[in-house]
C-alpha cells in the first residue's frame, strides 16, 4: 500500500512539475498570439459595431450583404477563390503524383523548387508574368510573330482567366507539397493486396486508392480556398482596384481613399465566417469519410 | 519517357517566370523579344538612390526582427507541444495550424490596425507594427518545422537517456536538444527571414510612411520605372532562392539524422 501510495504520489508530483514547466515555456506564446492576433481581431469585430460616429448600429453588417458593390465582390470572391483552389488543387495533385513516381533525387529537387514560390512576394509574381505575358509579352510578342497577327491579338493577363494562372503559380506548388506528403502515406503494399483479392482496377480506387487520398486532399483544398479568399497582392499589383474582390474592398476600406476602419472590420468578419464554414465543411467531409475507410 | 518530358516541363514552369526580371534587371532595354545590352545599373539604383537603400534596410531589420521574435515564441512552445499529451496538446497544435488559414494576412493587417493607435501601445505605421505582423505570419511556418523537428529526433526518449545519466534541464537543452534541433530551427528562421523580405500585403497596410520596405518600393516602381522595379524583384527571388537553397541542405541533413 505504501509502495503504491508513494508511487501516485511521485507521479502526480511529476506531473505537476512537467505541466507547469510546460505552461512556462508556452507562456510566450500564449501572450504574442493573444495580444497581437485574438486581441486584435476582437477589437475588430466589437469597432464594427459601430458607425464613424461611435453610435451603436448593424448598418456596416447590413451594407457588406444589400450594397451592390459589396455583394458583387462577395460573389466574384466565391467564384475567383473556388475556380483557383480547383485549379491550384487539381495542378498540384498532378505535379505530386509525378513527383512520387520519380527516383527519389529527382523527387526532392522538384518539391524543393516547388517549395520555392511559398516564400516570393505576390508582386515578385506579377512582375515576372507582366513581363512574360503582358500585353507586349515576351510570349505574346512570341506567338504574334511567328503566326503573323496583328498586335491586338493576345493573352489578356489582366482578366480573371490571366489572374488565375497568375495565382496558379502559388496554388499549384502549395498542393503538390501538400499532396506529396498524402501520395507517400500510400501504400503500394495496400494496393497489391487488393488486386490479389481479385478487385478491379475501379474497385482499387474506388475502396483503396480514393479514401486514402481524399482526406489530405480536402486538406489541401481548405488551404487553397483559405489562401484565395484573403489574397489581394497580386491583383492590386496587375489591374489595381479595377477587379472587385472581397479582400480588395477590404483593404481599399482599412487603408485607401474609401477609408472607414469599421466597414473594413464587418466585411473582414463576414470573410473570416466564410471561410470557417468552408473549412468546417470540408473537415466535417474528410472526417465522415476517414470513418468509413477503405 | 514521358515521365521526363513532363519534369522537365515543371521545372521550365517554376523557372521560366522567375528568370524574366533577372534578365530584365541585367538587360539595358527591353522592348522586343530578346533583350538588349547588359547593364548593373538598376542594382547601382537600389544602392545609390537613398528611398531604395532605405527600404532595402528597413527590409534587413524588419526581416531579423520577426526572426528573432519568432525564435523566443516558437522553439519553447514546440518543445512543449511537442511533449504535451494528446489532449488539449493535440488541440493547440491543429490550433496553430488553422490559425492562419481562418486569419489570412489581410485580416491580420485589418485588425492591428486599428488595434494600436493609443498610448502605451501606439504602434500602428512604426517598423515595431511591421515586425510584430511579419512575427505573426511567420510563426505557423516556423512552429510547423521546429515541431517536426522535435518529433524527428524523439526528443523524450533522448530528454531521457540524458536525465538517466544526470543531466540537469539546462545541460540537456544545452547539449543535446537544442544542437539536435538546430537544423530545423534553422530552416524556420530562415523562412520567416524569406517570406518577411517579400511580404507586401500586411506591410502595406500597417507601415505607414515611416516603415518603407523593399516590396512597398516595389509597388510604386512598377507603376513608375519598371527596370528599377525588375532590380528590386531580381533581388527578392535571390533572397528567396538563397534561403531554399540553405533549407534543401538543411533538410537533406535532417533526414539524415533522421535514417541513422
Amino acid at each position: 500500500m505504501t509502495v503504491a501510495w508513494q508511487g501516485i504520489r511521485i507521479k502526480a508530483h511529476q506531473l505537476l512539475r512537467l505541466f507547469s514547466l510546460e505552461v512556462l515555456l508556452l507562456l510566450p506564446f500564449i501572450i504574442f498570439v493573444g495580444l497581437f492576433e485574438v486581441y486584435p481581431i476582437l477589437n475588430m469585430a466589437y469597432r464594427s459595431l459601430f458607425d464613424l460616429n461611435g453610435n451603436f448600429t448593424l448598418e456596416n453588417y447590413i451594407n457588406a450583404f444589400t450594397k451592390p458593390q459589396f455583394r458583387i465582390a462577395l460573389r466574384n470572391s466565391l467564384l475567383f477563390a473556388a475556380a483557383a483552389s480547383l485549379v491550384g488543387g487539381i495542378g498540384g495533385t498532378f505535379v505530386a503524383a509525378l513527383a512520387v513516381r520519380l527516383p527519389t533525387r529527382w523527387r526532392n529537387l522538384l518539391l524543393s523548387l516547388y517549395g520555392l514560390p511559398m516564400t516570393l512576394s505576390g508582386l515578385v509574381v506579377a512582375f515576372a508574368f507582366i513581363v512574360l505575358l503582358g500585353r507586349n509579352g515576351v510570349l505574346n510578342l512570341l506567338v504574334r510573330r511567328a503566326f503573323g497577327l496583328p498586335p491586338t491579338v493576345y493573352f489578356n493577363l489582366y482578366d480573371w482567366p490571366g489572374i488565375v494562372m497568375v495565382y496558379a503559380f502559388f496554388q499549384i506548388p502549395l498542393m503538390t507539397l501538400s499532396m506529396a506528403a498524402v501520395f507517400e502515406n500510400l501504400d503500394p503494399n495496400l494496393i497489391e493486396a487488393a488486386r490479389n483479392l481479385g478487385a478491379r482496377p475501379w474497385q482499387v480506387w474506388r475502396h483503396v486508392v480514393i479514401p486514402v487520398l481524399l482526406p489530405g486532399f480536402l486538406a489541401g483544398m481548405s488551404i487553397q480556398f483559405a489562401g484565395m479568399m484573403g489574397a489581394f497582392g497580386t491583383v492590386l499589383a496587375l489591374v489595381g482596384m479595377a477587379k472587385n474582390l472581397l479582400s480588395l474592398q477590404i483593404y481599399s476600406h482599412a487603408s485607401e481613399s474609401t477609408y472607414n476602419l469599421p466597414q473594413a472590420g464587418a466585411l473582414a468578419i463576414v470573410l473570416i465566417t466564410i471561410t470557417g464554414i468552408v473549412l468546417a465543411l470540408l473537415s466535417w467531409s474528410a472526417r465522415r469519410l476517414a470513418r468509413r475507410g477503405p | 519517357m514521358i515521365r521526363w518530358i513532363l519534369l522537365v516541363f515543371l521545372v521550365l514552369y517554376i523557372l521560366v517566370p522567375l528568370l524574366m526580371p533577372i534578365i530584365f534587371s541585367f538587360s539595358v532595354f527591353w522592348q522586343d523579344i530578346l533583350p538588349q545590352g547588359f547593364t548593373l545599373r538598376w542594382y547601382e539604383a537600389i544602392l545609390t538612390r537613398p528611398a531604395n537603400y532605405e527600404a532595402l534596410l528597413v527590409s534587413l531589420t524588419v526581416a531579423s526582427g520577426a526572426v528573432l521574435l519568432n525564435l523566443l515564441i516558437t522553439v519553447p512552445a514546440a518543445y512543449a507541444l511537442n511533449r504535451a499529451g494528446p489532449g488539449w496538446g493535440q488541440r493547440l497544435r491543429e490550433g496553430a495550424a488553422i490559425l492562419p488559414l481562418l486569419f489570412p494576412p489581410l485580416v491580420v493587417g485589418t485588425a492591428l490596425l486599428q488595434a494600436f493607435t493609443r498610448p502605451p501601445l501606439a504602434l500602428t505605421g512604426t517598423i515595431w507594427m511591421v515586425i510584430i505582423a511579419h512575427a505573426i505570419l511567420g510563426f505557423p511556418f516556423m512552429f510547423r518545422i521546429v515541431l517536426a523537428a522535435f518529433q524527428t529526433i524523439d526528443e523524450r526518449t533522448l530528454s531521457e537517456a540524458a536525465a538517466s545519466l544526470g543531466a540537469s534541464f539546462w545541460q540537456r537543452m544545452r547539449y543535446v536538444l537544442i544542437p539536435n534541433v538546430m537544423p530545423g530551427i534553422l530552416s524556420g528562421a530562415l523562412l520567416v527571414f524569406a517570406i518577411s523580405m517579400g511580404e507586401f500585403e500586411v506591410t502595406s497596410m500597417v507601415a505607414g510612411f515611416t516603415a518603407q520596405t523593399l516590396p512597398l518600393r516595389l509597388f510604386q516602381q512598377i507603376r513608375n520605372d519598371m527596370r528599377i522595379a525588375s532590380a528590386i524583384t531580381a533581388f527578392l527571388i535571390y533572397v528567396s532562392f538563397l534561403s531554399f537553397v540553405l533549407m534543401t541542405y538543411l533538410g537533406a541533413r535532417m533526414r539524415r539524422l533522421r535514417a541513422t
